[in-house]
């Protein structure tokens, strides 16, 4: 018999405290569509993705509704298309992508992801054709989502790919400029990308992963807010250990729920189930915020003296908890710090208590990195290559994954407003030191070596 | 061996099941079920026994009301386990919870439209303390829904009770809370 603790718990993260499952995403290998054949090529993934995908919507509803937790995202993720496509040349990548935003909406799905390339130590040339392509895919489609890998601990930084995702930056957001540049909102560049991220824009499947898997990204920032908020009015004395303690444990509530219902959806699709990423995913909804669980710790704000060490708290208590209630732990698993896809975040920019600096020195203890980082138009393709270096030297040094998804708002200062709307949300723009400067330093370009600590064996 | 059900009903007070086990015990009667609860403070109990063929219903009855001197009405049937509605098919469990302002007929309507759809309620707790606070008006089924029934169907005729009642409802495989809340 359950309690009626236990049964009115899980009602009230439903109703007040906007637990879902963020995201089923299901990974599918396009390797063995591969042809020099263009129309070929374009038949072969659309039938691939919309065969396989054609049950995947309405299945996560179906189990969502039986267990009465929304899955809130349904989406695909694809073996990376440099790889794939690798015969072709830039127009035709555009032409993919087009491809793949068809198969993505005929099968109801909001994003597909894997428009993708892994560059960390040289491009082949498969590769460099679709970065080629990035501005005109991005611009041209709307549910394509492209990640490229510049940098891994066991092989350094290829900055010339740095330098070269900051031209395509700033090319894709000039394509896209009425809507704020929200073509690069769809772009994240990683260093040490995981091959099983359920989450976009970062979601492709890795070459060495299965036919087809399942993998699900559980959310429940405002769970964890709510159950800090009700240990503190029982207790207002409690200390870190005992705060810690009480996140570990409803991170591993909201992370059993996300295993149950993934393993449900893979099973009625007869598809294998992979990981549960345990990634604390904000939206721009009140309650359901990253930036909110910090003032409910004691913070002015997220950004003021004491954030970086609350964000390692909380998401060393999250992957404790998690790592626990599920049997595969993967993708990208720690707390998610975006600035326009959390309404808290983006306030505290907005109210001057979080500058670019504390954001990346806080990216050194959590996922993602500098992410929906709104900056002013002005910056030159060198400064985003050089923040994005930043960004990828402390996940290569941390042997961890960051990445940065930078968006150059055409025509808009710092300080200004920029809108992408839905998930993507809205955000302050940030201001970015030596913004419009030369910097000869990155121009260098090269291969920046991997670490000495990349040599374990 | 003869089997009964033994009600037991009266104020709640501390003792009762130790003066009705020693009467039992001293009847000789083993107890192979007890389900116990106290509803605001009424004491209600269930015990199944199974003793001596000798002593009727009538006798047992008399024995515990001499025995147990608490002013507690007692009820005793023969009891034998039958082949029952709702036990052998094919279910799947399944946890409704309604919250809204009390009123007359909340269970009656609920349950009306479980009965119209065969399934069959395991547990039921329901707390009416009035007012409008949705916490403090409460009633969690557990259900055992059988597998023929068309669940889309009954989703929609529990959702439209709620809402003649003003209720909220959510109709939730139990799964979901075990695996939540429990690590075993």
């Amino acid at each position: 018999m359950l309690t009626h603790g236990e049964i009115i718990s899980v009602l009230e993260m439903l109703k007040s405290e906007h637990l879902d499952l963020r995201t089923v995403t299901l990974g599918l290998n396009l390797l063995d569509c591969a042809s020099d054949d263009l129309k070929r090529f374009q038949d072969k993934i659309y039938d691939r993705i919309t065969s396989a995908g054609a049950n995947l919507v309405a299945v996560c509803d179906q189990v969502g509704e039986k267990y009465g937790i929304p899955v809130v995202n349904k989406r695909i993720s694809v073996s990376p298309i440099g790889v794939v496509a690798a015969p072709f040349g830039a127009e035709e990548m555009v032409s993919i992508a087009g491809t793949l935003d068809k198969a993505a909406r005929d099968s109801g799905v909001d994003f597909l992801g894997g428009f993708s390339a892994l560059v960390e130590k040289g491009m082949a040339r498969g590769d460099r054709a679709l970065i080629d392509a990035l501005p005109q895919a991005l611009a041209a489609t709307e549910r394509v989502c492209a990640s490229i890998n510049v940098a891994t601990t066991r092989a350094g930084i290829n900055m010339d790919a740095v330098m070269l995702m900051g031209k395509q930056i700033k090319a894709a957001s000039e394509l896209t400029a009425d809507r704020d540049g929200i073509g690069c909102a769809k772009l994240c560049v990683f260093a040490n990308i995981p091959e099983d991220v359920p989450f976009m824009a970062g979601a492709y499947l890795g070459v060495g992963e299965r036919d087809t898997v399942i993998n699900v990204g559980v959310s429940g920032p405002g769970v964890v807010k709510k159950a800090i908020d009700r240990l503190l009015a029982d207790n207002p004395d409690a200390d870190l250990g005992q705060i810690t303690e009480l996140i570990k444990r409803t991170a591993y509530k909201v992370t059993r729920a996300g295993e149950l219902i993934g393993r449900a959806v893979a099973e009625i699709l007869g598809v294998p189930f992979g990981v549960v990423d345990l990634s604390l995913a904000p939206t721009p909804n009140v309650g359901d915020s990253v930036g909110e669980i910090f003032q409910s710790l004691g913070l002015l704000s997220i950004g003021v003296p004491g954030s970086t060490v609350a964000l390692a708290m909380l998401n060393d208590a999250v992957k404790k908890g998690g790592a626990f209630a599920s049997s595969n732990v993967g993708g990208l698993s720690g707390a998610f710090i975006p600035v326009s896809e959390d309404l808290n975040i983006s306030r505290a920019v907005e109210d001057g208590y979080l500058c670019l600096e504390k954001l990346e020195a806080m990216t050194s203890v959590c996922s993602v990195g500098l992410d929906m980082v709104a900056v002013p138009g002005e910056t030159s393709a060198e400064t985003i290559a050089a923040l994005i270096a930043d960004e990828m030297a402390i996940g290569v040094i941390n042997k961890k994954t960051t990445a940065a998804r930078i968006i150059p708002v055409p025509g808009k200062k710092a300080g200004e407003r920029a809108c992408f709307g839905g998930l993507l949300g809205e955000s302050v723009i940030m201001h970015v030191n030596n913004a419009k400067a030369d910097n000869p330093f990155i121009r260098r370009g090269g291969l920046i070596p991997a670490p000495i600590h990349s040599l374990t064996n | 061996m003869k089997k009964f059900i033994i009600t037991v009903l009266g104020q709640d007070r501390p003792g009762i099941i130790a003066a009705v086990s020693k009467v039992l015990l001293e009847l000789d009667y083993n107890i192979e079920e007890v389900s116990q609860t106290i509803l605001q403070d009424q004491f209600s109990c269930f015990f199944i026994v199974a003793g001596p063929e000798r002593i009727s219903s009538a006798q047992l009855v008399k024995a515990l009301e001499e025995g147990v001197s608490f002013n507690l009405f007692f009820q005793v049937r023969e009891f034998e386990k039958q082949a029952g509605l709702g036990r052998e098919r094919a279910c799947e469990p399944f946890v409704v919870t309604t919250r809204g302002p009390d009123r007359k007929g909340l269970v009656a309507g609920i349950t009306a439209v479980f009965a119209a759809f065969e399934v069959n309620v395991a547990q039921l707790r329901a707390v009416f303390r009035g007012g409008d606070e949705p916490l403090n008006n409460t009633m969690i089924y557990e259900v055992d829904i059988p597998s023929s029934v068309d669940q889309k169907e009954l989703r929609r005729a529990l959702s439209e009770r709620a809402r003649e009642l003003n209720l909220e409802i959510s109709i939730q495989h139990r799964n979901i809370f075990e695996a939540m809340n429990r690590i075993l």
